[in-house]
């Protein structure tokens, strides 16, 4: 008997809530943040996954079959997603694509093609590594969750408010601790940070990719040597996916520094939320730059 | 009929929908080098062309061309109009002309083996290209704690099962109705597929099914299992499984005669080991009356550029057992090189 009442307790309380399945977690993070007890959250990609492929399983579709709401990256970066939500059959599913309100950098003009390498039609798709954007995200996410639950419209009034002020705060705090970074001129392994070199002020040199998901030829990795050694540069940034076997032969032959930066909420230790992630990639950067920091 | 009122149901959910985006083009092409080890044969397979997009917010609609390396017109593969979303009890439907849901390889396009060429034994039974006729299968997730789906479908052409070959008598019933005789098309078939899927953790995934087939002219049943271990994106282990039993008649199930039975199985197990290698093993085995075979084989991919290009080799041994019990008494070995390309989103996946 106690064994039924806890289950359908269990069960009122789950069923009671609106249920959010996300492309990624930083996405996740932030439903979890501005719904809090009133969701549950589940994200799709790991964050330690390569966010461009995800192989599509059967149970993703079953995890989005009874949601009502999905948030997706958009900007072709998980056009993966389509085929989940589609094989769910999940026919009233709200799909939100939270790229719709963002500023968004690097759209190619001119012909697309598979010359470019893996490139995105629509614009760099790596937003969400720009704090400002993480505000616009969680506006866009109260206000479809507000859709989706009238009832708990303050709830997520509130919880969005404390977001904001917490994201603000800690924005002052990054702007005075990480001063130094500025116009730190750093290589990455693949083109997932403009958005966070631009809001922090960093200097992208290089990509070891010589195209967009192409792995670097032994002439780019000479040039890329030739280039650290005539430009002084310091670090090679990969993201928590790649392998670091390309960054150490670089290392091997410069003494440049290599490091990995979480690109996604959950993909290091310490980066166990949205403002983590951010405390956590600037902390690798500063450390490596061996500029000072709190 | 039935294909009638398939094709008016594509043709009327492509002219009423209000779609204005284009839909994706993709062509696959392919090279192949033949009997490496005795004589060597450069040939093709001609190109595959896809032509994929939405309908409407609620069908897409698939469409896939095949034009072979020789005089033949070009073929027409699949052209199926799902219906994904809006239909009530999370309904999914399919209509047309498609692979049906029927044991895990029948829905697999020749592109997407790791091991170049469909098992032999499999392809005896559902026909050199598999078997895609026309009609309606509906299929349903249950309501379980775990990923589990029914698919049933009627169809207007059986299994083409070309066991029979040499036999004086052909049961290539399909190959009758790809060209557009739909009217003199006497035969039917029901098949069906319930298939679990588990999410061990994170990175370890099973998928188990079990399928059935029956027309006026034969039977099968079939099950199938799929293991998959994968890490990260560039590391991934691949186990799968397959058994399918068929049988035919000519009057009715009751004279079913033995030598119209057969059995084949394959067992494959893929490692892809970093960026752009993987290597595995196949093993097929073809039980037949008069022929049994058995089929060992290593293969090796390699893919440079993510899914755009990607080279095979397969190395394996034909057993021939001609009498059941008999020793074996002619084996072949068999040295094959594929290069395959795409162009667009359709990708020749090494996986």
């Amino acid at each position: 008997m106690k064994k039924q009442i806890i289950l359908f307790t269990l069960l009122s309380f789950c069923f009671g809530k609106v249920r959010v399945v996300t492309s990624t977690t930083d996405l996740a993070d932030i439903v979890k943040t501005i719904g809090g007890d009133r969701v549950t959250v589940t994200s799709i990609a790991r964050g330690n996954q390569d966010p461009h492929y995800v192989e599509i399983l059967p149970s993703y579709m079953f995890k989005v079959k009874k949601a009502d709401i999905y948030f997706m990256v958009g900007m072709e970066l998980d056009l993966w997603a389509k085929s989940i939500i589609n094989g769910s059959r999940n026919r009233h599913i709200d799909v939100v694509d939270c790229s719709i309100e963002i500023e968004k950098m690097e759209i190619p003009t001119g012909t697309v093609d598979a010359r470019m390498g893996d490139i995105h039609r629509f614009g760099n798709p790596h937003y969400w590594l720009d704090p400002k954007n993480g505000k616009r995200i969680a506006k866009l996410i109260a206000e479809k969750l507000t859709n989706a639950e009238p009832k708990s419209s303050d709830l997520f009034r509130q919880n969005l408010d404390a977001f904001n002020l917490q994201l603000d705060k800690a924005i002052l705090d990054w702007e005075k601790r990480f001063v130094n970074l500025q116009g730190k001129k750093l290589i990455y392994y693949h083109n997932s940070w403009p958005y966070f070199s631009n809001y922090f002020g960093l200097e992208t040199v290089e990509f070891l990719e010589p195209k967009p998901g192409i792995t670097p030829s032994p002439a780019k990795l000479n040039h890329i040597i030739q280039r650290i050694k005539s430009d002084d540069i310091k670090v090679i940034a990969s993201e928590s996916y790649f392998s670091d076997r390309v960054p150490k032969f670089i290392a091997s032959k410069t003494g440049v520094k290599t490091v990995k930066l979480a690109q996604s909420v959950g993909a290091m230790e310490g980066a166990d939320s949205y403002i983590h992630l951010f405390e956590t990639n600037l902390k690798i950067l500063s450390q490596a730059f061996g500029v000072e920091h709190d | 009929m039935l294909q009638k009122l398939v094709g008016g149901l594509i043709f009327s959910g492509i002219l009423f929908s209000q779609t204005t985006a284009n839909p994706q083009f993709s062509v696959i092409g392919d090279l192949v080098m033949d009997q490496i080890n005795d004589s060597p044969k450069l040939s093709s397979s001609g190109v595959e062309i896809a032509i994929q997009g939405n309908v409407n917010p609620f069908a897409r609609a698939d469409v896939y061309l095949h034009k072979h390396n020789d005089e033949s017109p070009i073929e027409l593969e699949e052209a199926v109009l799902t219906i994904e979303r809006g239909l009530p009890l999370g309904l999914g439907l399919r209509l047309g002309k498609f692979r049906p849901d029927l044991g895990r390889i029948n829905k697999v396009h020749a592109h997407l083996f790791p091991f170049i060429e469909a098992p032999t034994g499999m392809k005896k039974v559902l026909g050199e290209e598999f078997w895609a006729p026309t009609g309606v299968e509906a299929n349903i997730l249950l309501p379980l704690p775990w990923y589990s789906n029914v698919s049933v479908g009627y169809f207007d052409s059986g299994i083409r099962g070309d066991i029979h070959e040499g036999e004086g008598e052909s049961h290539d019933l399909e190959q009758n109705h790809d060209h557009n005789h739909g009217e003199e098309k006497q035969d039917f078939a029901l098949s069906g597929r319930w298939s679990h899927f588990f999410d061990l953790n994170d990175i370890n995934h099973i998928e188990i099914g079990t399928s059935g087939y029956l027309g006026d002219k034969n039977i099968l049943v079939g099950a199938d299992l799929k293991y998959k271990w994968r890490p990260n994106k560039y590391k991934s282990l691949t186990l799968e499984v397959e058994i399918f039993q068929y049988a035919c008649w000519d009057d009715g199930p009751e004279d079913l005669y033995q030598n119209n039975c057969t059995g084949t199985y394959y067992g494959m197990v893929n490692y892809q080991f970093n960026k752009s290698y993987n290597i595995g093993v196949i093993g097929e085995v073809w039980v037949h009356q008069e022929e049994d075979e058995i089929s060992p084989a290593l293969f090796i991919g390699y893919s440079p550029v993510e899914e755009s290009a990607v080279f095979r080799l397969k190395i394996g041994q034909v057993n021939h057992f001609y009498l059941p019990g008999e020793d074996k008494i002619k084996q072949d070995l068999i040295v094959t090189a594929q290069l395959i390309w795409s162009l667009g989103p359709h990708k020749p996946h090494r996986y």
